[in-house]
């Protein structure tokens, strides 16, 4: 029954809201731990980077003209002192598993701090400026072209399902199989085509150097290096994009109540916005929020093979150095903009969707 | 050409509604003609698969999207509605002058819109009536096909079987078209349910004067409402009858062992059932489609006979009643 008093409807709302809540977080917790553990080796990492400052300190002071003069002995003392002073700094002589509870409650506060050999362009240390610097170019990039195959698709979709087994239907499911290579792929053939055969666009990077100077020049060179990565995502699956929204608009037009709405005597456009589109929004908004948070991470080949300041590439760099922190902190961000989303389209669901009940199926 | 008798409502010539399939072309309907008078109500028996919601799907067009050939001459009160384009015929036929009830009533609402606004629609579409109004004038339907108004806030999920069956059913009758098209309406409720829809629609029968194509492979059931029978076999019809005649002394052999399988309460007469099967819609035999099946089949089956009046207004599709060789 959607009866019910409405205090107790909002005691409920309340009740089911923080259960929500308090799961979804405690998959966050879980996620950010074992990214932890991996990201340390499970603690056989400690090994490795003590061999490693071991090594870095015995160089720097044989580099060192000022302890030429020292006696073995005493060099070694003074490289002992210095490496242990460095493993207590980094807290390497702590167990691992100590350690990894402090970077769990600190992971989770979104206190991300240093990292351990990469800077930003800026020269920050700080986690924080690292990925933001480099946030902004990724999504600008894949932002653009996963909204454009996202709605472009659905919208062509829509059009397709009404025109089922047409000569255009039929060339869209054959050409579903260019989607099998990924985007770098074509990217590779446009550069080789529209930079070097007809050298109209640039091969890569994001603006020109030296970058123009007003406002406008700026957003016309990015557009420009935006073209082709764009262009080679969006050929590389626009349709089988298309093809599988047509097949489920296929099979959502052929339910009863749309051939009732069809015998109604409804308009086309009516049909498909109130009886296909209205009924099958909440698994597309699910699809919509699942590639937006998608575009965290970015590619990382095809922002190699662009040339492309993204987040892929930094992700790829992290994993290259072993920092640790920059690897942490963007899973620590992944997690949380994927529980958020999860918790914003639960809450969608019930509001689109009324067969979506709070307890899940109490309903008369 | 249609004569425009002033009690003709709907005449049908030659209604084909064939489809496609990876075996071959299925003729569901194939070739059917009848008409239905002001505030009739026909029903159309016949066994599953022998094309009788495809006659309902033709006479709406709303063909399937695998369908080969739809075709033939509908007359809705002279006027001629299979010819008119389709959008004239979304707004001047579907709804405003044919409704219909499907035959999966249970699936035929919308899941994300409330039952009264979808009862509502075709008022505020076809009359071009504000929501509120047609939402009012929705509540009296409601209440006459026995759902409580408040039920019009619901959602269909929210909804029993029945009171579903009973929605949809207030939804083809809402704009008051003069024929409603029924498909298997009370196939899958329970009896009681069967008979309360049933007196519902003899009553507005009764009082709006509403004509009814009632599709059904349940002869009992039929028996409460029907002026007159058609009855359907392999695509086509084979006896179209009074309603009187056809239950008391059906005159194809197909409609004598039909009446004779089916049950009576209480009755040491047991009921028989009918050897063989239909023939397959894919291959359908030259000769008369029932032979195979038929008792009292001679040399003349081998063709397929044409509908023969007998009695009048009674036709059968059966040379036993070729002139001359019975009475």
């Amino acid at each position: 029954m959607s009866g019910g008093g409405t205090s107790g409807n909002i005691r409920r709302v309340l009740v089911f809201t923080l259960a929500r809540l308090a799961a979804l977080f405690v998959t966050v917790v879980i996620g950010v731990y074992l990214t932890i553990v991996i990201a340390h080796g499970g603690g056989e990492l400690d090994d490795l980077r003590k061999a490693q400052i071991r090594s870095e300190i015995s160089e720097a002071f044989a580099m060192d003209d000022e302890f030429r003069d020292l006696t073995p002995e005493e060099r070694n003392k003074l490289i002992q002192t210095e490496i242990e002073r460095e493993e207590t700094r980094l807290r390497l002589d702590e167990p691992f598993i100590y350690r990894s509870a402090d970077y769990l409650w600190q992971a989770i506060n979104l206190n991300l701090g240093h990292s351990e050999q990469m800077h930003s362009d800026g020269g920050s240390r700080r986690v924080y400026h690292i990925i933001g610097e480099r946030l902004p170019a990724t999504l600008l990039l894949f932002g653009t072209a996963n909204l454009l195959v996202f709605f472009s698709s659905i919208f062509f979709a829509l059009f397709l399902s009404r025109r089922y087994g047409s000569r255009l239907d039929r060339s869209v499911v054959a050409l579903a199989p260019t989607s099998a290579a990924p985007g770098w792929f074509y990217g590779i053939f446009l550069i080789l085509v529209f930079a070097f055969l007809i050298p109209v666009l640039p091969s890569g990077g994001m603006v020109a150097a030296p970058p123009p100077v007003t406002t406008a020049a700026y957003a016309l060179s990015v557009l420009k290096h935006m073209l082709l990565p764009v262009a080679a995502m969006f050929i590389s699956s626009i349709f089988i994009s298309i093809y599988s929204w047509r097949t489920f608009f296929l099979i959502y037009s052929s339910e009863d109540y749309v051939e009732m709405a069809r015998a109604k005597g409804l308009p086309p456009r009516m049909i498909e916005r109130r009886y296909i589109l209205r009924p099958t929004l909440p698994p597309i908004l699910t699809s919509f929020a699942l590639m937006l948070i998608g575009l965290w991470g970015g590619a990382i080949i095809l922002e190699q093979v662009f040339n492309w300041p993204g987040l892929g590439t930094l992700m790829f760099e992290a994993i290259g150095h072993r920092d640790t922190p920059v690897i942490i902190g963007a899973v620590v961000i992944f997690a949380y903009l994927l529980a958020i989303t999860v918790f914003l389209l639960d809450i969608m669901y019930a509001i689109l969707d009324p067969r979506v009940r709070l307890e899940g199926g109490k309903h008369s | 050409m249609p004569e425009t008798l002033t009690d003709t409502l709907l005449r049908v010539e030659g209604l084909k509604l064939h489809y496609r399939t990876r075996n071959g072309v299925v003729r569901a309907v194939d070739d059917v003609s009848f008409d239905i008078r002001r505030n009739e109500a026909v029903v159309v028996l016949g066994e599953s698969g022998c094309g009788k919601s495809s006659l309902a799907k033709a006479l709406l067009r709303i063909p399937p999207r695998n369908t080969q050939e739809c075709s033939g001459k509908v007359w809705l009160n002279g006027t001629d509605i299979m010819g008119m384009n389709e959008e004239k015929f979304r707004k001047e036929v579907r709804w405003s002058e044919i409704s219909m009830v499907m035959q999966a009533a249970m699936n035929a609402l919308n899941p994300v819109v409330r039952v009264g606004e979808q009862v509502a629609e075709p008022l505020c579409l076809h009359r071009g009536w504000s929501s509120e109004r047609a939402l009012k004038h929705a509540a009296g339907i409601f209440s006459l096909v026995g759902i409580p108004n408040d039920f019009m806030r619901r959602y269909p999920f929210e909804l029993s079987g029945g009171m579903r069956q009973r929605a949809v059913l207030a939804m083809a009758l809402v704009t008051e078209p003069s024929l409603v098209i029924l498909d298997e309406p009370t196939s899958a409720l329970d009896v009681l349910t069967q008979a309360n829809i049933m007196n519902v629609l003899k009553r507005i029968k009764r009082e709006m004067g509403t004509s009814f194509i009632l599709i059904t492979h349940d002869v009992s059931t039929s028996s409460e409402i029907a002026d007159r029978v058609a009855l359907m076999y392999a695509g086509q019809l084979v006896e179209f009858s009074n309603a009187d005649d056809f239950f008391r002394n059906p005159a194809h052999p197909y409609s004598r062992l039909l009446m004779a399988s089916v049950p009576r309460l209480r009755q040491v007469i047991r009921p028989e059932h009918i050897p063989g099967q239909p023939p397959s819609m894919l291959s359908v035999p030259e000769g008369c489609r029932f032979a195979d099946r038929c008792p009292s089949r001679f040399e003349r089956c081998v063709k397929n006979p044409d509908l023969l009046k007998i009695n009048g207004d009674r036709e059968v599709r059966c040379w036993l009643y070729e002139k001359g060789l019975k009475s």
